[in-house]
């Protein structure tokens, strides 16, 4: 339902008086500016020989490659990125097929204990991480997975539950009960309505809830930063805290390593900006 | 009675694996949290925490705001950061939700451009910053040159200023929770803003009629995640000054006692966990208390989400 009125007024755009207009492409040039300013410098003085003799917003004076050469054949930047992708997609589906039956238990049958388990998977909204640092870490140490993506991962599964509950638990309750009802005449079992009916039916629910859940682990820099110490095993967000000193002076290599950081991921969005977009705006994050 | 049974069980099947994870990540933690911070337990004791002797139970609270030096320091810092975080970026998510959400020609683009500072994380964002408050080769020096050719300090290390610094690392980026909000907008009925037409309420008084009340329940949502992610900032602090000169923020001094310094003080980071998440709660308590939004009025809205 939400989709096609948003549609509707996509394709239908409001009259917009010509005064509202200018300020809405000046606010929408700021916009630009404010995102585009730090990365553009990047890219730009990454291309300098030598950036402290040039310094500022200016375009190099010629093209200078080597400190993408460098990081390209000496860090070997593909198995951040593979580290990082294992561990946020591998946490993101445990979480999110965990939360999915829990959702779908709480969302559709009626039992004691409900209102409890409820109440305590939205209250881990407000629990932040730092403030359960020892404990988690400590635990971690104990199950002997510190320093492995394991530990990561598993972090990473039980983190997020709140938002990724309420995003497929909403979704769940709208689907009509007739459809549960048809699937148990017809002789299926609880199980079976749940991965023939129901899962399928919930998809775009879960799929906005996998996104968000995704995008936060493939950003996630505090548990990354703090159960891994072995360089080979750290993800994108880690190792970047490693940069300023492991190439202490040679801003153009530091220069070139962000650059070449911050790429994949903005392929990506560009790729499937549609898919992220529609997720965030979901409509289905609300307090 | 046979069915009952397999309805029961089913339940419990899946319920299970998310309440392991809650009981193992979150209440666990938090009891443990609780607890431990009447103990004394550091470097000295990993192994067997115990109780601090009765009439001292508190004195790790006690350490923490009477001798600790970086609390109060840390507790400010944190506290003006969600603030700030209020402050600004509730409007400034408002104006940009509204401002999307005219559709006009290049919206969509400057929709996607406010994004990808969103997507490439804030570590990397705290990294880029870093360079460019760098007092040898960023551009924001030079801007500072252009007022005081005579400053030669890194921003970072000037006491106060370096607030500010870390304030404009992250405060303009907030193009996910404006997507959220921009997606509400979107969801408001257009007969809505017809009738409101009729009533005379157009331009930017129809925003103001109409949209902010309609969007207030997301409203509230973006209040509380920019003040409480206001609060949290770690990333930005570690990324840009280390926590030094006077910016250490409350995560930091946790982390810092519990695992970095070299006389970890395992019971202080903890009994500095309980503040956070009590201070936390009080954060969106008070939110929700601001935002007047009753038990009725949200159940209302979640019906019409149905």
């Amino acid at each position: 339902m939400k989709r096609v009125k948003a549609e509707h007024v996509q394709t239908n755009p409001r009259r917009v008086r010509k005064g509202e207009a200018v300020f809405c492409y000046i606010i929408m040039a700021i916009m630009c500016v404010i995102a585009l300013f730090p990365i553009s410098w990047v890219v730009l003085s990454s291309f300098k020989k030598d950036l402290l003799a040039d310094p500022g917003f200016t375009l190099p004076q010629s093209i200078y490659l080597n400190g993408y050469i460098k990081v390209v054949t000496k860090l070997g930047i593909w198995k951040y990125f593979a580290n990082s992708f294992i561990c946020a997609t591998i946490g993101m589906l445990l979480s999110i097929v965990m939360l999915s039956m829990a959702s779908y238990v709480i969302a559709r049958f009626n039992f004691r204990g409900k209102h409890i388990i409820t109440a305590c998977f939205m209250a881990t909204m407000f629990v932040p991480a730092s403030a359960l640092t020892f404990p988690v870490y400590n635990l971690i140490k104990g199950m002997q997975l510190f320093d492995t993506r394991t530990g990561l991962i598993f972090v990473y599964a039980c983190s997020g539950i709140a938002i990724s509950f309420m995003v497929i638990r909403n979704y769940f309750a709208t689907i009509p009960k007739e459809l549960e009802e048809a699937a148990r005449i017809d002789g299926a079992g609880y199980f079976q309505t749940f991965i023939k009916i129901m899962f399928p039916i919930a998809r775009p629910g879960i799929f906005t809830a996998a996104i968000l859940q995704w995008l936060q682990l493939w950003n996630e820099f505090y548990w990354a930063s703090l159960l891994i110490v072995d360089r080979s095993k750290m993800t994108v967000p880690a190792i970047l805290s490693q940069f300023t000193t492991s190439f202490s002076t040679d801003y153009n290599g530091l220069l070139s390593a962000i650059v070449i950081i911050i790429i994949p991921p903005i392929l990506l969005f560009c790729f499937f900006s549609r898919f992220f977009i529609e997720a965030l705006s979901g409509g289905a994050v609300k307090g | 009675m046979k069915k009952t049974k397999g309805r029961s069980l089913f339940i419990f099947l899946f319920l299970l694996p998310s309440c392991l994870c809650f009981v193992l990540f979150y209440g666990y933690p938090i009891i443990q949290i609780i607890v431990t911070s009447f103990c004394k337990w550091d470097y000295t004791n990993l192994a067997h925490p115990e109780f601090l002797p009765s009439g001292h139970l508190m004195d790790n609270y006690k350490y923490i705001f009477t001798q600790y030096p970086y609390f109060w320091e840390a507790l400010r810092n944190s506290l003006g950061w969600a603030l700030v975080g209020v402050l600004i970026q509730v409007p400034l998510t408002l104006i940009v939700a509204i401002v999307l959400s005219k559709g006009l020609r290049f919206s969509h683009f400057a929709r996607n451009v406010y994004i990808i500072p969103s997507v490439i994380s804030s570590a990397a964002m705290g990294l880029i910053f870093l360079q460019l408050y760098n007092a040898r080769y960023g551009p924001i020096q030079q801007i500072i040159h252009l007022f005081d050719p005579g400053f030669t300090d890194s921003v970072l290390l000037v006491r106060g200023v370096n607030f500010w610094a870390i304030v404009f690392a992250y405060v303009f980026f907030c193009g996910t929770t404006a997507m959220m909000l921009l997606g509400q907008i979107h969801g408001i009925s257009p007969e809505l803003y017809e009738a409101a037409k009729i009533d005379g309420a157009t331009g930017w008084k129809r925003e103001w009629y109409v949209t902010i009340p309609l969007v207030k329940p997301t409203i509230k949502t973006v209040t509380i995640l920019a003040a409480t992610s206001g609060f949290l900032l770690y990333n930005e602090v570690y990324f840009l000054t280390g926590g030094a000169a006077g910016t250490k923020s409350i995560s930091f001094i946790i982390r810092e006692l519990a695992i970095t310094s070299t006389r970890t003080q395992y019971a202080r980071a903890n009994a500095i966990g309980l503040i956070q998440l009590l201070i936390g709660l009080l954060m969106v308590a008070l939110i929700n208390f601001v935002f007047g939004t009753t038990k009725q009025r949200k159940r209302g809205q979640t019906h019409e989400k149905g």
